[in-house]
C-alpha cells in the first residue's frame, strides 16, 4: 500500500515535471520517475520480508528477496548515468545559445 | 597441412593489415614495398596448394561458428577461388608496390595502407569462403571498405562513397536474402553442399527468387546497369584504390558471385536471358560512353562497366565454353586494366593531366611510359597477340554459340562485336595518343624506374601470357570444372585457325578502325546521345528519402516536450484504465506490507515532490532533489536493501555535486510556463500517478519471494562464496546482466565527452581550479580517508554491504570533492576518463574469456591461484571492471561539468 502511493506520488510528480519546458525540469522529473521505477522493482520482491539479504546474519526465511535488489542497484547507478547525460544537455544548450526552454519557441526543424 | 596454410594465408592478411600503418610509421610511403613482399609470400601459401588443387582435390578447413544455426566458419580453395586468390594477391602485390612512389613524400599513408591490405584479406575470404554466411559477411566487408576508401579522398569523395556503400549495401541485402532463401531450401549453409543441391534448389518455387536476388547483388557489385553509376563516380579515389578495387577485384566479387551460382542456374532460361540482356546492354553503353570520355580515369571507369557487362552476358549464356571465357578474360581484364590504371596515375603524377587529347606524342618525351601504355590498350582492344586477344576470341566463340534461345547466337555475337568495336575505338585512341600525334607537352620526364616497374610487370604479362596462354591452362581448366562440375573445358591457344570467332575478330578491328579514322564525326553524333544514366533517379530517392525522414520526424521537433512526452504518457493512463476494467481478481496480498513508519516517509515525500513541481528558484530544486532522494533511501534500507541505500545515498551525493557544478551556468530560476499547459500537464500527471500506483498495488505482493530469490538466497554463500546475496547476484550469478549495465554506462560517459568536448582533451591541466581556503584543506585530510573509505568498501562487498558500484561512488565523491577544493597545482591528476572506461569493459570481458578459455562458460566463476598459496576470485576481478568503469562515468562527469563551466 505505501509502496503504491509512493509511486504514485512520484510519477505524478515526475509527469508533471517532465511535461513542462525547461530541460532543467525535464531532468528533475526524470530523478523522479527514476525513484518511483526503483520503488516498484523493490515492491515486486514478494512477502514483504524486510530482512537484509545476508546470509550468515540471520534467518533466511526473513530476508527479502536479492534479485530486485541487484536490478535497483544497477538502476541507480544508470539513472546517474542519464541524470549526468542530461545535466551535460542542459549545458550543451546552454553553451550552444540555443534556447532550450523558450515555451513560444518554434523548434529547430521550421 | 594443406588446411593449415589456407587458414595462414588468410589470417596473414589479418596480421598484415594490422601491421601496415606500424611499417607505414617507421618507412614512410615504402611500407608499400614490404606488404607487396607480403602479399607475394601469402600468395606463395596458397601457391603450395596448387599440385593438390590442381589434381582436383580441393583444400576445405572448418570450424562450428554458430553451431545453432548449423553455420561454420569453413574455407575452401578450389580452382575457381585459386584464380581470384591469385588475381586479388598478384595485382595487389603490384598495386602495393606502386604506392610508395604515386602518394606523396611525407604526409600520413598508414590509414591507405591498412585499409588496402584489408581489403586484399576480406577479398580472399570472400573467394575463399565455404559457407554461405560467411561469404555475405565478407561480401558486406568489402563493401565497407569500399565505402571508407573512397572516403579518403576527403570532401568530394563524400558523396560517390554514400552512393557506392547505398548501391553495393543494397546488393549485400539481396544477397543475404539468397543466401537466407538457400538454406530454406536446402537446410544448409555449407556452399559446396548447397551447389551440389541443384535438383533440389530448381524445383523449390523459391528458385527463382534467389536467382533474381543473386542477380542483384552481383550487378551492383559488379556496376551492371541500372546500378552503373557508382563506379565512376568512385574514382574520385586516389589511382591505386581505382585501379585494385574498381579495375581488377572488388568488381569482380560480382563476377564471382555470378560464376559460383552457375553451378545451381546455368542454362536456366530466366538466368540467362536477364544476364545476357543486361549484359549486353551494359557491354555496348557503357564502351559507348567511354568513348567519349576524354578524361582517363573516368574512361577507363566506363571501360571496366563495359568489361564487365561482356562477362555478365558470357556467364549467362552459360555453355562451358562461354564460361571457360569468362573465366579466362576475367584474368585478361584484370592485367590489362591495373595496368592501364597505374600508367594513368603515372601520367597523371608527371604531366598534371588525364585528359586522352593530351596524350600525344608520348612516346618521344616518355618511351617506356608510352611503350607500357600502347600494351595495354592493345590488349583491352583485342589485338594479337595480347592476352586480351586470346580472351576476347573465347568470348567471341561462346556467344557465337549460344544457344540460350533460337537465334541467340547471331543476337549475342553480334552485340558482342558492336561492344568490342566501341572498346576497340576507344582502346586505339589510347594507344594511337601515346605513339603518335605531335608531342604537346614536351617537359615531360620519363618517371623512375621504380615507379613504372609495377605497371611494367603487368603489361609485360599481358603481353607474355597470349602466346604462353597454355600455362594458364591447369588453372583454368580446374576453374571451369568447379564452375561446371562434369564438363570438358576447352584449351586457350593464341590461334585457334580460321574459324567464326576470328572473322568477328576482324570485324571489330576494322570497324573499330573506322570509327578511329572518323573519330571527330564519331565524336560529334556520341555527344548527341544521352549519357548513361542511373544517378539522377538514385539522388533522387537519396533526397526525398530524406525530406520523408523529415516529415515523420517533425512532429518531434519541438522544443516544447509537451508535444511528444504526453503521448506516451496518455498511452501509460489509457494502459492503466483498460487494465482497471480487465483485470478481474487478484490473489490476496502476502504477507504485511506496511509498517508505521512508511506512512511517516509518505508524508515527506508528498511534500518533497508538492515542493520540487511548485520550485520556482534551481537551486530549491536542487536541495529538494536531494532530500526526495534521501527519503527514498531510508525506504530502501526499511524494505531491507541496504547496499541498494547506500548506493543510492552515494549517487544522491554525486548528483548533488554535479547538479552544483550545472547550477552555475544556470539562470536562478525556471522559465515560467503558460497557464493553461499548466493545468493540463497536472491533469495527465495526477492520472498518470493514479495509474501508476493502481497497477502497483494491483501487481506487486500477491506472492512469496521468487523461486530465483530464493535459490540466490539459498546458494549465494556456497556456490559464489559470498554473504552479500546481492553482490552475488551482480558479479556471479549475474554477471552478464552487469556487463551490459555498465557497457550502458560507458556508453553515457563517452556521450557526455562528445557533447561537452571531444575525447582528446587534457582534463588533467583544466582541472585546477580557484583554491578555496576552507574546501582545499579539508581536501587535504579527506582525500586519503575517502580513498580508504572506497578501497574498504570495495573489498568488504562480497560479504557485507559495499562492492564496486559504491566504492567507486565514492571514489567519485573523492574526484569531485577534490575539483571544488581546486588546489592549485596539485588538483588530482586523474588519468583521463577514456583509459578508465576502456580498462574497466577490458577488465570485465576479460575475466568473462578467461572463463571461455578454461571452458567454461563465458563469465563463469574461476579462481586464479597466487604464488603465496592464496587465490583471487575472478568475481573480484570482475568487480574491479565494474569499478573502474563507473568510476570512469563519475571522472567523466566532475571533469567535463566542472572544468567547462570555468572555462567561460
Amino acid at each position: 500500500m505505501t509502496a503504491a502511493i509512493a509511486v504514485g506520488i512520484l510519477v505524478a510528480g515526475g509527469v508533471f515535471l517532465i511535461l513542462r519546458p525547461g530541460l532543467a525540469r525535464i531532468t528533475v522529473g526524470f530523478i523522479l520517475l527514476g525513484h518511483a521505477v526503483n520503488i516498484l522493482l523493490i515492491a515486486a520482491d514478494g512477502a514483504g520480508r524486510r530482512g537484509a539479504p545476508l546470509t550468515g546474519e540471520g534467518d533466511l526465511a526473513r530476508m527479502a528477496d536479492p534479485l530486485p535488489q541487484a536490478f535497483v542497484l544497477t538502476a541507480i547507478v544508470i539513472s546517474f548515468g542519464i541524470t549526468v547525460y542530461l545535466l551535460a544537455l542542459v549545458r550543451a544548450s546552454r553553451r550552444t545559445g540555443k534556447p532550450d526552454s523558450d515555451p513560444d519557441d518554434p523548434g529547430p526543424s521550421q | 597441412m594443406g588446411v593449415v596454410l589456407v587458414v595462414a594465408a588468410l589470417s596473414s592478411m589479418g596480421l598484415l593489415s594490422l601491421v601496415a600503418p606500424l611499417l607505414e610509421r617507421f618507412l614512410g610511403r615504402n611500407a608499400g614495398y614490404l606488404l607487396a613482399a607480403g602479399f607475394i609470400a601469402v600468395a606463395v601459401l596458397l601457391g603450395l596448394q596448387a599440385p593438390t588443387v590442381l589434381a582436383g582435390q580441393p583444400e576445405t578447413a572448418s570450424w562450428p561458428w554458430i553451431p545453432a544455426l548449423g553455420v561454420s566458419f569453413s574455407l575452401r580453395l578450389d580452382g575457381l577461388a585459386s584464380l581470384f586468390c591469385l588475381l586479388v594477391l598478384g595485382v595487389g602485390a603490384l598495386i602495393m608496390a606502386y604506392c610508395p612512389r604515386y602518394l606523396p613524400h611525407g604526409g600520413r599513408h598508414g590509414y591507405i595502407y591498412f585499409l588496402l591490405t584489408l581489403f586484399g584479406g576480406a577479398m580472399l575470404g570472400l573467394v575463399l569462403a565455404a559457407d554461405l554466411v560467411l561469404l555475405v559477411v565478407f561480401w558486406e566487408i568489402t563493401t565497407v571498405l569500399s565505402f571508407l576508401l573512397i572516403s579518403a579522398a576527403g570532401s568530394q569523395g563524400a558523396a560517390p562513397a554514400a552512393r557506392a556503400l547505398l548501391v553495393t549495401g543494397m546488393g549485400g541485402l539481396a544477397l543475404l536474402g539468397a543466401v537466407v532463401l538457400l538454406a530454406v531450401i536446402t537446410g544448409t549453409t555449407d556452399l559446396t553442399s548447397v551447389l551440389a543441391a541443384r535438383q533440389q534448389v530448381l524445383a523449390s518455387p523459391l528458385a527463382p527468387a534467389v536467382a533474381a536476388l543473386i542477380m542483384i547483388a552481383a550487378f551492383t557489385k559488379s556496376a551492371q546497369v541500372p546500378f552503373n553509376f557508382w563506379l565512376p563516380g568512385a574514382m574520385v579515389a586516389i589511382t591505386p584504390v581505382s585501379a585494385y578495387l574498381h579495375a581488377a577485384t572488388l568488381v569482380k566479387a560480382g563476377i564471382y558471385l555470378l560464376l559460383r551460382f552457375s553451378t545451381l542456374f546455368a542454362g536456366q532460361p530466366g538466368w540467362s536471358l536477364t544476364l545476357i540482356a543486361v549484359g549486353l546492354i551494359t557491354a555496348v553503353l557503357g564502351a559507348a560512353q567511354a568513348l567519349r570520355e576524354h578524361d582517363l580515369k573516368a574512361l577507363l571507369a566506363y571501360s571496366t562497366v563495359s568489361q564487365l557487362g561482356l562477362l555478365v552476358a558470357a556467364i549467362g549464356v552459360g555453355t562451358t565454353v562461354a564460361l571457360a571465357a569468362a573465366i579466362l578474360y576475367t584474368f585478361a581484364h584484370a592485367l590489362f586494366k591495373a595496368t592501364l590504371f597505374m600508367l594513368v596515375g603515372i601520367i597523371d603524377r608527371e604531366a598534371g593531366s588525364r585528359d586522352i587529347r593530351k596524350l600525344s606524342g608520348l612516346m618521344r618525351v616518355m618511351p617506356v611510359t608510352a611503350t607500357l601504355t600502347g600494351l595495354a590498350g592493345l590488349s583491352l582492344a583485342g589485338i594479337p597477340p595480347l592476352i586480351g586477344f586470346v580472351g576476347k576470341e573465347s568470348l567471341f566463340q561462346g556467344f557465337a554459340r549460344a544457344s540460350a534461345f533460337p537465334g541467340a547466337g547471331v543476337v549475342t555475337g553480334a552485340f558482342a562485336v558492336l561492344a568490342s568495336v566501341l572498346t576497340f575505338a576507344y582502346g586505339i585512341r589510347i594507344f594511337y595518343g601515346a605513339f603518335a600525334g605531335p608531342t604537346l607537352q614536351r617537359r615531360l620526364y620519363e618517371p623512375s624506374w621504380v615507379f613504372l616497374a609495377p605497371a611494367a610487370v603487368a603489361a609485360v604479362a599481358g603481353l607474355v601470357l597470349g602466346p604462353a596462354v597454355a600455362i594458364l591452362n591447369p588453372l583454368m581448366r580446374e576453374a571451369i570444372v568447379n564452375v561446371e562440375p562434369g564438363s570438358v573445358p576447352p584449351h586457350f591457344k593464341l590461334w585457334h585457325g580460321l574459324t567464326p570467332e576470328l572473322l568477328m575478330s576482324a570485324v571489330t578491328i576494322a570497324c573499330g578502325l573506322g570509327l578511329f579514322v572518323f573519330r571527330d564525326r564519331v565524336d560529334h553524333g556520341l555527344s548527341r546521345l544521352p549519357h548513361l544514366g542511373g544517378q539522377a533517379l538514385f539522388d533522387r530517392l537519396y533526397t526525398s528519402t530524406f525530406r520523408l525522414g523529415a516529415v515523420v520526424a517533425r512532429s518531434a521537433h519541438v522544443s516544447s516536450p509537451w508535444t511528444y512526452l504526453a503521448r506516451p504518457v496518455a498511452g501509460l493512463v489509457l494502459l492503466g484504465g483498460v487494465g482497471a476494467g480487465t483485470l478481474g481478481r487478484l490473489p490476496a496480498t502476502a504477507g504485511q506490507r506496511s509498517q508505521p513508519l512508511d506512512w511517516a516517509l509518505l508524508v515527506l515525500l508528498a511534500a518533497a515532490v508538492a515542493g520540487l513541481v511548485r520550485a520556482r528558484s534551481v537551486l530549491s530544486a536542487a536541495a529538494l532533489v536531494g532530500v526526495t532522494g534521501l527519503i527514498v533511501t531510508t525506504w530502501f534500507l526499511l524494505a531491507g536493501a541496504p547496499d541498494v541505500a547506500l548506493t543510492l545515498l552515494l549517487a544522491e551525493v554525486l548528483t548533488a555535486m554535479v547538479v552544483a557544478f550545472v547550477l552555475r551556468g544556470l539562470p536562478r530560476s525556471f522559465p515560467r510556463p503558460r497557464r493553461p499547459g499548466t493545468f493540463a500537464a497536472g491533469v495527465l500527471a495526477v492520472l498518470a500517478g493514479l495509474a501508476a500506483a493502481g497497477g502497483v498495488l494491483a501487481l506487486t505482493g500477491r506472492r512469496g519471494v521468487s523461486p530465483t530469490g530464493e535459490f540466490f538466497l539459498r546458494e549465494a554463500l556456497p556456490q559464489a562464496g559470498g554473504r552479500n546475496v546481492v553482490n552475488t547476484i551482480l558479479v556471479d550469478f549475474r554477471a552478464l546482466d552487469t556487463l551490459g549495465e555498465v557497457s550502458v554506462l560507458g556508453a553515457a560517459a563517452m556521450g557526455i565527452m562528445l557533447l561537452l568536448g571531444g575525447l582528446d582533451r587534457a582534463d588533467s591541466e583544466r582541472l585546477v581550479a580557484p583554491y578555496r581556503f576552507v574546501l582545499g584543506p579539508a581536501y587535504r585530510v579527506l582525500a586519503p580517508v575517502t580513498a580508504a573509505v572506497s578501497v574498504y568498501l570495495f573489498v568488504r562487498g562480497h560479504n557485507e554491504p559495499g562492492g564496486g558500484f559504491s566504492a567507486s561512488l565514492v571514489a567519485g565523491i573523492a574526484t569531485g570533492f577534490g575539483y571544488l577544493a581546486g588546489r592549485p597545482g596539485t588538483a588530482p591528476r586523474w588519468r583521463g576518463p577514456g583509459p578508465l572506461i576502456a580498462a574497466g569493459l577490458l577488465t570485465c570481458a576479460g575475466v568473462g574469456f578467461a572463463a571461455t578459455m578454461a571452458g567454461k562458460p563465458f563469465l563463469a566463476h574461476f579462481s586464479v591461484p597466487l604464488p603465496s598459496g592464496l587465490s583471487v576470485s575472478s568475481t573480484i576481478l570482475f568487480d574491479l571492471g565494474v569499478y573502474l568503469l563507473v568510476l570512469g562515468l563519475m571522472v567523466t562527469a566532475v571533469t567535463r561539468l566542472a572544468s567547462e563551466d570555468d572555462q567561460r
